[in-house]
């Protein structure tokens, strides 16, 4: 039987795409980012595993680099595509050279921790275009948020604010959901968010970001979840930090941590019913709750 | 292939391929256009998945964002992706032929050798049509019309899918033409060769077997139920399939079903990634016997159900976000009628030839098949056909444009259907039972995938691959022992693969 | 006769000392601070362009506040005689490592009332203590936004009717700071964060910038939509150099 052979200038030819697409393969392009690269704000401390950026380049080519971009300033290839009429604001990904975040556990103008990225990595960005990464393991998110911190010189002199403290969450009571509508109020969300949180309020419609860009604020009535996950504390967390980037301030200022959870209940009595808020529901009901009327 | 053809080939490869160095540019296929994703996001390797794109599929072929059904996506948006294949390869195998020396009245072209016989040329690999996505949210539909190079279109994949049923990601329900739940899918494999572009094991039956059916490669028709955990971590399915190997307009028979169970675990390993674990069992039932119309079997009169199972592991260990190893095992059993060549109307007479002459003794390659008459007793020495097969799949990926793959298959008889005390002639002419090896199968296959652009609009692919198939038993006659050699055959290709 | 020379030695001895007293004490006044000053007036050359009047519609509280006076946009703000309001004035070359870094003890107010930032424009010295309150009855959000890499944060916190004042300060220079107001969006502010003595223009457009030590420097004057200009003035101890500028209107 005739043995088999391979044409040597294929067996060449394969060899030199093997080389060629080695040399191709994604490398850190700026010389500045080599150095934040190597440098300690570069690791990682959550979940009791140690993030480490290098460990990381792979698996953000593979999922990130599309829409965060080499440089991680948010202009991946398919950046411009992304179709901003959607839905405004949520469209474009995020600028990590910034060092600025919208889900964080510290207050506005700080930087958030390693916990507060890893949780945003698993969780996703709901209504945006920021999947749900919970597939990678803990040590792989670790390393991813190793790998963001590096694109940004605000870790390399700033340390992460300080969490904010939340008291135990306590039981719903009427009381404390009508409560929560006076700070709702108080505090006039219904600006923006409008009386019924239909984000349809007086100052909604010219609301921009940071870059001046237009940008709808959350509309409690539409969707699963808010921007930075599902659970009351999650909820609470976003306006006693507020959303750096956009025009969703902090009022860690205003509102004291027990109102707090008062208006945590009265938002999600103004969600679309589901499972997670039918204790809430159940109360506004009960106390036959109107929406506010800011103008008596 | 003469020697300077054989260079210019491979200098053509070497200029393609330096022309292949190109910077990623932008694009999305269908689901990268509605996302912004790029295609390594949810593909090892298009159309390899890996966990995000498996968690994608599982969902629905959603984000679960709130931002999945075709409301929210532009609407000059359209999911469909084509994909087309051309190539060029050389094929070469054993076979028997004829040497025109030594003519005599008995052998009128002279004795027959053995050669080793070699085509080569360009060629196609069909084209396929995708359309996906989402009708609304939780409600998902998949449609692929299929041609084979030949332009003669199939359905390969018709189904729609009721997803995330009452909110749980448990209770998924798919229905019409479909993928199976396999974690090692031979609809998404990248090999291109005719026996390193299908998973052996997937689609081994024994020599003389007529149960077409148990390929587990093939798309099916049926309904499965699949759940799975949040981080997809956990999943399992359950499907009811009609024994038809995913053939339209019921001409296999009635009443013949089967049902295709599965099982995988992911378990998180830290820096190595995410390791599954897994097992399945396919059993069910199909035909033998077909009533008949003036001697011709009636497609989709099948009777006489007689049962068959595949079971094995599956496995897909990751070694770090490079390197990757995929296993199936496969223990499979076939009733001893489909061993006998009973079943499968479409091939009427069970031993490969689609005529038989009535008077002639059944089970000679040209009498009648038992199928078409019920009564027939099996054979003495008539057994079950029992086997064990193994596929290993290695895949290293540089990076999410470029990967290397290995693929081994093995195939071990471990019981041949014409045991001890079998008379007649076997499926490969010779008298007796099988030797015990007969339709064992041995397969290697590496290749090399080079993507020079991979956005959200289109991605290419350049393809070198090279296969080695061996079986024994089915290769030309021994004209000595009058046993059948090892067929042997291998093939190297050279594929320019487009999708856009 | 005798003379009345003792009485006339002690009053001239007087007088010596008290006048060398009186110089004395009044160079030690000078001599101390030694310090001069920097005044002049900015103006615009030009027509000024009109200020379109604000429609506070979003929100009726602002509405009633300017019921009366009609509020307008504040960029270019002229007065009578031509000069300029909301300048800034800065020393940007000359001055020594210990002046420029020295944080003005000054603690001013950036004030939101009637819907409007007052001052529209606050001129701060790096790390000086600035607090931000509000008069008014209708909930405002501080959002001031810094140009990114410049060393300055920003930040974006509620003020609603009642809040007590934000007391911050800013880390690096910069001119400017854009500060602004989500819910209203007409609000619009500056905070020019310069180092050493600074000024901003009144009504007429005049300024005086003040305890500059003795020497040359390079003034700066910088206005929001015509951006910045520069002088070379000399100060001589105690006296009062002079700077004016001439923006032209585009």
């Amino acid at each position: 039987m005739r043995k088999e052979s391979i044409p040597v200038s294929a067996l060449i030819g394969v060899i030199a795409v093997i080389a060629l697409s080695i040399a191709s393969r994604a490398q850190v392009t700026t010389v500045q980012e080599q150095q934040w690269l190597n440098s300690p704000a570069a690791t990682s401390h959550v979940h009791g595993l140690t993030g480490d950026a290098q460990r990381a380049a792979m698996n953000y080519r593979r999922y990130c680099v599309g829409c965060h971009g080499d440089l991680g300033d948010g202009n991946g290839e398919v950046a411009p595509w992304l179709d901003p009429t959607v839905s405004p604001g949520n469209f474009r990904p995020r600028d990590f050279t910034l060092g600025v975040f919208k889900c964080r556990s510290t207050p506005t103008g700080t930087l958030p921790t390693d916990e507060d990225l890893f949780d945003t990595i698993g969780r996703g960005l709901d209504r945006s275009n920021m999947p749900i990464w919970n597939q990678l393991t803990n040590q792989e998110r670790a390393d991813l948020v190793a790998w963001v911190k590096h694109y940004s010189p605000r870790w390399q002199s700033e340390k992460p604010g300080t969490p904010i403290q939340i008291p135990p969450e306590p039981q719903i009571t009427p009381d404390r959901v009508k409560a929560g509508q006076d700070v709702f109020n108080r505090v006039q969300c219904w600006k923006c968010h409008g009386v019924q949180g239909m984000a349809n309020g007086p100052s909604a419609s010219t609301l921009q970001d940071d870059l001046g860009r237009t940008i709808a604020p959350y509309n409690f009535t539409a969707g699963d979840r808010p921007k930075c996950g599902k659970t009351d504390a999650d909820l609470y967390k976003i306006f006693m930090t507020g959303l750096d980037g956009t025009p969703m301030p902090s009022f860690v200022d205003n509102i004291k941590p027990d109102e707090a959870w008062d208006l945590v209940f009265y938002l999600r009595s103004l969600e679309h019913p589901n499972k997670n808020n039918a204790k809430e529901h159940e109360i506004a009901r009960q106390l036959g709750l109107k929406p506010v009327n800011p103008n008596p | 292939m003469t020697s300077p053809r054989r260079h210019f080939a491979g200098c053509l490869l070497v200029v393609l391929l330096a022309l292949a160095v190109v910077p990623k540019a932008n694009a999305i296929p269908a689901f990268a256009r509605k996302y912004g994703l790029r295609c390594s996001a949810c593909h090892e390797t298009w159309p390899i998945l890996n966990n995000f794109g498996l968690k994608f599929r599982d969902n629905g072929y959603q984000l679960m964002n709130d931002r999945d059904a075709p409301i929210w996506q532009n609407p000059s948006y359209w999911p469909v992706t084509f994909r087309i294949t051309p190539i060029w390869h050389r094929v070469s195998a054993n076979t028997e032929v004829d040497t025109y020396t030594g003519v005599t009245a008995a052998a009128p072209y002279g004795a027959s050798a053995v050669k080793s016989v070699e085509s080569s040329g360009f060629d196609l690999s069909g084209l396929d049509f995708h359309t996906g996505g989402t009708l609304e949210k939780n409600i998902s539909f998949y449609v692929l019309p299929s041609s084979d190079p030949t332009a003669a279109f199939h359905f390969e994949t018709v189904m729609a899918r009721f997803d995330n049923i009452l909110g749980t990601s448990w209770l998924n329900l798919k229905m019409g033409r479909f993928e199976l739940n396999n974690l090692l899918s031979e609809k998404r494999m990248v090999g291109l060769t005719a026996q390193g572009g299908i998973y052996q094991t997937y689609h081994y039956i024994p020599v003389g077997d007529a149960n077409i059916f148990g390929q587990m490669g093939d798309n099916q028709l049926g309904l499965e139920y699949l759940g799975h955990s949040y981080n997809d971590r956990t999943r399992v399915s359950a499907s009811l399939l009609s024994s038809n190997d995913g053939n339209v307009n019921l001409i296999m028979g009635s009443n013949s079903y089967s049902t295709f169970l599965t099982f995988d675990q992911g378990i998180d390993t830290g820096k190595l990634g995410v390791q599954r674990i897994g097992a399945y069992y396919w059993g069910g039932e199909a035909a033998t016997y077909y009533r008949t119309s003036a001697g011709v079997a009636i497609p989709g009169s099948g009777i006489g159900n007689k049962g068959f199972y595949r079971v094995g592991f599956t496995g897909q260990l990751y070694l770090g976000p490079h390197f990757d190893l995929n296993v199936v095992t496969q223990h499979g059993s076939d009733n001893a009628w489909f061993g006998q060549g009973y079943g499968n109307a479409v091939n009427t007479n069970g031993n490969g030839a689609t005529t038989c002459t009535a008077g002639i003794a059944p089970l000679t390659t040209s009498g009648c098949l038992p199928n078409n008459t019920p009564g027939t007793v099996l054979p003495v020495g008539s057994r079950a056909a029992i086997w064990n097969g193994y596929t290993f799949e290695a895949r290293y990926v540089f990076n999410p444009q470029m990967i290397f793959i290995a693929h081994y298959d093995a195939e071990r008889m471990s019981q041949q259907a014409n045991g001890p005390g079998y008379t007649g002639l076997g499926p490969t002419g010779i008298a007796g039972p099988s030797p015990s090896s007969l339709g064992n199968i041995n397969l290697w296959d590496v290749l090399f995938r080079y993507n020079p652009f991979m956005s959200s609009r289109a991605g290419m692919a350049i393809q070198p691959e090279f296969t080695v198939f061996q079986q024994t038993g089915t290769g030309p006659t021994n004209p000595v022992t009058g046993l059948g050699t090892t067929e042997h055959s291998s093939e190297l290709l050279i594929a320019l693969d487009f999708a856009f | 006769m005798k003379t009345h020379y003792r009485e006339k030695f002690l009053a001239l001895a007087a007088a010596v000392a008290l006048v060398g007293a009186a110089t004395v004490i009044l160079n030690r006044k000078v001599s101390a601070a030694g310090e001069g000053s920097i005044t002049g007036t900015v103006k615009l050359s030009g027509t000024a362009p009109r200020m379109k009047p604000i429609d506070m519609s979003k929100d009726p509280y602002c509405v009633k506040q300017h019921a009366d006076n009609p509020a307008t946009l504040e960029n270019v703000v002229v007065g009578s005689s031509g000069g300029i309001k909301n300048v800034v004035l800065y020393i940007s070359e000359g001055l020594t490592g210990n002046e420029a870094s020295a944080v003005s003890s000054e603690e001013p107010s950036f004030d939101q009332k009637g819907c409007m930032y007052i001052p529209h424009v606050l001129a701060l010295n790096p790390e000086q203590k600035f607090k931000v309150v509000t008069s008014d009855q209708t909930g405002h959000n501080i959002h001031p936004l810094p140009a990114p890499g410049g060393g300055n944060i920003g930040w974006n916190k509620s003020q609603p009717p009642g809040a007590p004042p934000i007391e911050t300060s800013w880390k690096a220079q910069e001119v400017s700071i854009s500060v602004k107001c989500n819910i209203h969006p007409w609000m619009h502010g500056w905070h020019a964060v310069v180092k050493g003595p600074y000024a901003v223009t009144d009504d007429n457009g005049s300024y005086t910038i003040k305890g500059v030590p003795a020497g040359s420097y390079t003034v700066t004057a910088w206005q929001e939509e015509y951006g910045p200009q520069t002088q070379k003035v000399t100060v001589a101890a105690g006296q009062a150099g002079q700077a004016d500028f001439t923006f032209k209107a585009k």
